[in-house]
């Protein structure tokens, strides 16, 4: 009789469930029991699972005397191995009991027993020994597989797909960009990172999410064309640079740019780029969809040979799941519809400040906040439509169809993603004058809530 | 005694799935590559090899209590004996003739379930040991909510 140093992993096509297994169990009078089991589930190195699906001998021992010796056969070459277990736990929630639940249903379903047929629970057996029973079968043990055993999925590709269901998850455009980031920074190491959308009318892209910087720079724009970032939105390819030289850091050059040629008037207007000062690789990918570029995500590293072609794939995948949701919410219809508030709401901020003095530039469309640069163009002329409607008409409540339909906005009429200048707008208030609040009521749908007075003012152009 | 349809059902090809304890109760599990029942229908015989179930056969030898679940390949109708083993003894000639048309039935329910023929073949059924086992229990075990039921 054979054994020692076999690990569960190595038994995968056991646990496809294409030879029933067998289970022996003991009583506590001693009395021993053997049944068949349809498939005994990988869970991981160290345990598997076993359907619990009807009170029976099994069962009752089992919970009299924990232990069981189960045989597994491999299909390829019936070759026999035998796992002595201790039942552990049972689970009748969670994913793995989801997935046994859902085939067992599925195989009840195909035979007209759906209500006979039930998961009662996923039973969970540490694995204390594996043995090989030797002298089972005449034909050879089957060589180890090149490939990862199909049970073991690359950890790169089950991320993807963890990634991809929290992002479809999500419930508005705002709270996609902010998993997305999320999400690369924490299934991917991809520490900083930003999301810049295109405004094709300015032939610009703007910053509306960024992870991983001391400021997010949101409402910072870039010129297509400019930069690495630039760049990739004009030819709508991704770009990895290693070894960045200092001229080539692209917040610096921005602001460089912005200083030389319009001067510190202009250059108060200009929210910095978010960036690492010292960054050694920065990878940028388009968000493409139908061959339009919707934006250009951004992911920037300290140390060299960190981002490489295994991260610029993933930040394509993501790329390409941002460009979906985006390009839906612009064709989302504005009817307003609930969501669950606690989605979408952050908590009220408490301020010490009991007023803010808010300035229209008619010049530029442009707003600032007790003598600080807030936000212009479009955005600009949204927030300021919606205090002059509070002031002058105490109104609290906005939908984004009205906004859409007001001519003074300017916004384009064809296909205008307004949700994200709602975002733009809501993140420049929380960072430049917290108290001032744009809060969703759901869908296409928000409120103003303030705890401070607020004070409007123009300059003429 | 043994209800003829399990005498029937035993006489078909079934898989023979053996479950014993030691003296710690803890189980064990092997196959098993024969079964016929005796004369007066309450004892049965089957084989085992004792390459691939010497604890099987150490735990025999010690306590004598035996489970043993028989299924048939093609419509899982399946059944459990339990009871004592009376004699444990090398397999004979005639034995190994018993063996022979229980391995018929059963490698055709194999192939007939899609087991290829050269890995049924390659199924190492000799040496054997023989063990007469006195059957105090006959249990259904066809899977479903009927399973356990004393027959």
């Amino acid at each position: 009789m054979g054994t020692v140093a076999l690990a569960l992993k190595d038994l995968w096509p056991c646990f496809e469930g294409i030879i029933p297994a067998t289970i022996a169990t003991c009583a506590k009078d001693g009395t021993p029991n053997i049944s068949y089991v349809s498939q005994v589930h990988y869970v991981d190195p160290e345990h598997v699972a076993i359907s619990f699906q009807f009170f029976n001998k099994t069962r009752k021992n089992i919970a009299e005397h924990p232990f069981a010796s189960v045989m597994v056969l491999d299909p390829r070459a019936m070759q026999a191995y035998r796992l002595s277990l201790r039942y552990e736990r049972s689970e009748s929630s969670g994913p793995l009991f989801q997935a046994m639940s859902l085939q067992l249903q599925a195989i009840a379903s195909h035979a007209g027993m759906s209500d006979v047929f039930r998961l009662r629970a996923a039973d969970i057996y540490a694995v204390r020994r594996i043995e090989r029973v030797e002298g089972f079968t005449s034909w050879p043990v089957p060589a180890q597989d090149e490939r990862l055993p199909s049970l073991f999925i690359d950890p790169n590709l089950h991320a993807l797909r963890v990634v991809a269901e929290q992002l479809n998850r999500t419930e508005c455009l705002g709270e996609l960009l902010e998993t997305a980031l999320r999400c690369l920074d924490e299934f991917f190491g991809l520490r900083h990172t930003m999301l810049l959308l295109v405004d094709e009318k300015r032939r610009t892209l703007q910053t509306i999410a960024s992870r991983g910087y001391d400021e997010n720079g949101v409402g910072s724009e870039v010129g297509f064309g400019d930069g690495l970032i630039g760049m990739v939105a004009t030819a709508k390819l991704p770009l990895r640079l290693s070894g960045l030289d200092h001229t080539l850091r692209y917040a610096r050059a921005v602001r460089n740019r912005a200083e030389a040629l319009s001067g510190s008037e202009t250059l108060c207007r200009e929210i910095p780029l978010p960036g690492l000062s010292n960054a050694s690789t920065q990878i940028a990918v388009p968000l493409m969809i139908r061959h339009r570029c919707l934006g250009v995500l951004v992911a920037e590293s300290l140390e060299p040979l960190t981002l490489l072609i295994r991260e610029e794939a993933v930040m394509a995948i993501v790329a390409g799941h941002l460009a979906s949701g985006i390009d839906q919410s612009a064709q989302e219809a504005d009817d307003p519809v609930a969501v669950e508030a606690s989605i979408t709401a952050s908590p009220p901020v408490h301020s010490a400040v009991t007023q803010r003095s808010f300035c229209f530039y008619h010049a530029d469309d442009c707003i600032f906040v007790d003598g600080e640069y807030l936000i212009k163009n479009v955005p600009g002329r949204i927030l300021w439509r919606i205090l002059k409607q509070h002031q002058d008409e105490q109104r609290v409540e906005f939908t984004n169809r009205e906004l859409r339909m007001d001519s003074w906005l300017g916004l384009p009429e064809w296909k205008d993603n307004f949700e994200t200048r709602l975002i733009l707008l809501r993140k420049r208030l929380e960072q430049k004058c917290p108290d001032v609040r744009l809060v969703p009521r759901g869908r296409g749908r928000f409120a103003l809530d303030t705890s401070v007075n607020i004070i409007l003012s123009e300059k003429p152009a | 005694m043994i209800p003829a349809t399990i005498v029937d059902l035993l006489h078909t090809g079934v898989s023979v799935n053996v479950g014993t304890r030691d003296a710690d109760l803890m189980p064990e599990c092997t196959r098993g590559w024969g079964i016929w029942v005796g004369a007066d229908r309450t004892a049965v015989t089957l084989l085992l090899t004792e390459s691939a179930s010497a604890q099987t056969l150490d735990n025999l030898r010690n306590n004598g209590l035996i489970a043993i679940t028989c299924s048939r390949p093609t419509d899982h109708v399946t059944c459990q004996l339990k009871g004592t083993v009376t004699r444990i003894r090398p397999a004979t000639p005639q034995d190994y003739v018993q063996q022979q048309a229980w391995r018929r039935a059963f490698l055709g329910e194999l192939i007939a379930v899609g087991v290829p023929a050269e890995q049924t073949d390659a199924i190492i059924m000799q040496p054997a040991v023989a063990i007469e086992m006195q059957v105090t229990g006959v249990f259904a075990q066809t899977p479903g909510p009927g399973a356990g039921e004393q027959v």
